[in-house]
């Protein structure tokens, strides 16, 4: 398979914190990487860095063959990669269809086709019938699928998605999780997910890297990453390996 | 269905507030209150510059204390043409329409990494510096300013091409004049805001790095925004300019011509296409009306109406910092008790009361179009 998104030894810091060190990832097309660790491994800082809102300070990031290490994020998102955000950023005083117009924006200027494109995407996520209601009274899960929906009608290759399951319920997770599931067989999407439900995040992802401290600890098949010592210290604790 | 009739009933309420606006200089004419055709005059020219304002005010969301920098470009080219090539007002504007913008988007774009106050400051800083220019520069004439030659109009269609209007229909033509700009922008404006243009512009107000994560480059975006309402401007001042017959830099310089259509917009409904007009229509004659009424007395020039216009933005501030358009307008005055109604319902009853009351038809025409 060829490479989609290929991070070479990115390192990132603030200041004397290293956020992410020597980090490489490889990003196939087609798969879906789950990317996990404890607050403050950087995972945000790595998806910041890959969409172009910060640059590394070494290191190169690789999509489909270009390198973005130095490229903005609306070229990035141009080029082919979109994401949701940990903290929603929908744009509350629009509507929800002006929210996913936007996102069609980025890929034609007729006004048209973008609403059509939109009102598939809003169906596709589920929130068909909520077209005209203001994005800021929306719920929490549906604000995050309506970020789902914005960036999808990018036309995206690569979708990034930043706890796109965090503060749901049990009942919205598993709505998420079908959601992310279609996205990957109907869309064809590649995708890369940061999550701290492992319920969630192990039978999804296809493959799972560690973060830890910045620097990538594990890396390999869900089921080999939660045998790992090294995980099961920074990340799971000890519970989780008394409970396998 | 609704939604036509909610189409219907803002076609009425435009036609509506057309027909007034256009009726209300002709009693005034007839009856010699021409003076009352000048305040009217200032309404539509403070109302287009809302509109134009609330491009990158309202729109954008980046507040813009230094548009009238613009307003100074538009009227001094077309003043400078007219002087030394005898050039038409008219096509003095699109030379200075253009030259607006241009120079706009080119001390604009350093400013655009900068965002809410910050941006606001940074366009202070440019009016600062067009101050001394204005001021100082010989081929304007520095602080003494140009005068509008006056050359005798050979009949009504050369005193439009020209400009000139002089004698007892002065206040009456410009009046049109300045009504037919205002529709003009509107209409413009009306295109952008369903454009990819305006979609983009509110985008980045309500989440700058939302935005540029799918694909808006938000510098070019606010560039463009605020090379829009610097364009108004610059039309805007070419009409100032013919209509006074003269150019001063610290008179097209002046604050005024940012803080009153901020003002109004704010008032009317920050972000509506009607809300500047609005908001237009209430403040610019409460100036005109008191430095009018208090005369020589005790009260002149103490600057009374900014003392009324605080308070007024203050109570708005308070009680509805959406602006008034943003109120049930449709609801209220159909007293019908209808807030858990479906919004198309909501839309086609204003749009029907719209159709019946002409002088409110824009807002509640307004208000029909975002329930």
């Amino acid at each position: 398979m060829a490479a989609l998104l290929e991070l070479e030894a990115a390192t990132k810091r603030f200041g004397g914190l290293t956020a992410n060190k020597d980090v490489s990832i490889r990003i196939d097309t087609g798969e879906i990487v789950g990317l996990i660790g404890p607050n403050g491994a950087g995972k945000t800082t790595l998806f910041n860095c890959i969409t172009g809102y910060m640059h590394p300070d070494a290191g190169r990031i690789v999509f489909d063959g270009v390198d973005v290490s130095r490229t903005g994020p609306h070229t990035i998102c141009h080029l082919g990669v979109a994401r949701t955000w940990q903290v929603v950023r929908t744009f509350g005083r629009m509507t929800v269809l002006e929210n996913v117009v936007c996102g069609a924006l980025a890929r034609t200027n007729r006004m048209a086709e973008a609403e059509a494109r939109a009102r598939r995407l809003l169906t596709f996520t589920g929130l068909g019938g909520k077209e005209a209601m203001r994005a800021a009274n929306l719920t929490l899960a549906d604000k995050k699928r309506l970020e789902i929906a914005r960036a999808l009608a990018t036309q995206p290759r690569l979708l990034l998605l930043d706890e796109a399951m965090s503060g749901l319920t049990p009942f919205e997770t598993a709505m998420a999780v079908d959601l992310v599931r279609r996205i990957h067989a109907e869309l064809g999407l590649t995708l890369c997910i940061v999550e701290h439900v492992m319920e969630v995040v192990m039978p999804l992802s296809h493959r799972v890297v560690v973060l830890d401290y910045g620097v990538k600890i594990a890396e390999g098949a869900p089921a080999d990453v939660v045998r790992n010592e090294l995980v099961i210290k920074a990340y799971l604790g000890e519970h989780y390996r008394d409970r396998r | 269905m609704a939604a036509s009739s909610v189409r219907t009933g803002r076609l009425l309420a435009l036609a509506a507030a057309a027909a007034v606006a256009i009726a209300y200089p002709i009693p005034l004419q007839l009856g010699g209150y021409t003076y009352f055709q000048t305040v009217g005059f200032l309404v539509l020219l403070n109302a287009m510059l809302g509109v134009g304002w609330n491009v990158i005010g309202g729109w954008a969301g980046q507040f813009d204390f230094g548009p009238q920098v613009f307003l100074a470009i538009g009227a001094y080219t077309a003043v400078v043409l007219f002087i030394h090539l005898g050039l038409s007002p008219w096509l003095g504007m699109l030379a200075g329409i253009a030259l607006a913008a241009v120079v706009c988007a080119l001390v604009t774009y350093p400013l655009t990494r900068l965002r809410g106050h910050y941006f606001a400051i940074a366009t202070v800083a440019i009016w600062m510096i067009a101050q001394p220019i204005g001021a100082t520069w010989e081929f304007i004439n520095g602080s003494r300013g140009l005068f509008v030659p006056m050359k005798p109009a050979a009949g009504a269609l050369d005193a439009l091409v020209t400009l000139q209007f002089a004698g007892a229909r002065k206040g009456l033509a410009y009046y049109y004049v300045g009504l037919a700009l205002l529709a003009l922008t509107l209409y413009g404006a009306w295109v952008v805001e369903r454009s990819k243009l305006g979609f983009y512009f509110r985008a980045i107000r309500d989440d700058q790095e939302g935005a540029e994560g799918i694909g808006i480059d938000s510098r070019l975006y606010k560039v463009i925004a605020r090379s829009v309402t610097a364009a108004v401007y610059g039309a805007a001042g070419v009409l100032y300019a013919f209509w006074a017959l003269a150019v001063f830099p610290e008179q097209v310089l002046d604050l005024n011509w940012s803080v009153l259509p901020m003002m109004a917009t704010v008032v009317g409904g920050i972000g509506r296409l009607w809300g500047p007009v609005l908001g237009a229509v209430i403040l610019i004659p409460i100036s005109q009306i008191m430095s009018t009424t208090l005369g020589t007395g005790p009260l002149a020039g103490r600057g009374v109406d900014l003392i009324v216009y605080g308070l007024i933005i203050i109570v708005i501030a308070a009680v509805r910092p959406t602006g008034l358009l943003s109120l049930p307008w449709g609801r209220w005055l159909r007293l019908s008790p209808a807030p858990s109604a479906p919004a198309s319902d909501i839309g086609s009853r204003s749009g029907d009361v719209a159709a019946r009351s002409g002088d409110v038809g824009p807002r509640s025409g307004d208000v029909a179009s975002r329930p």
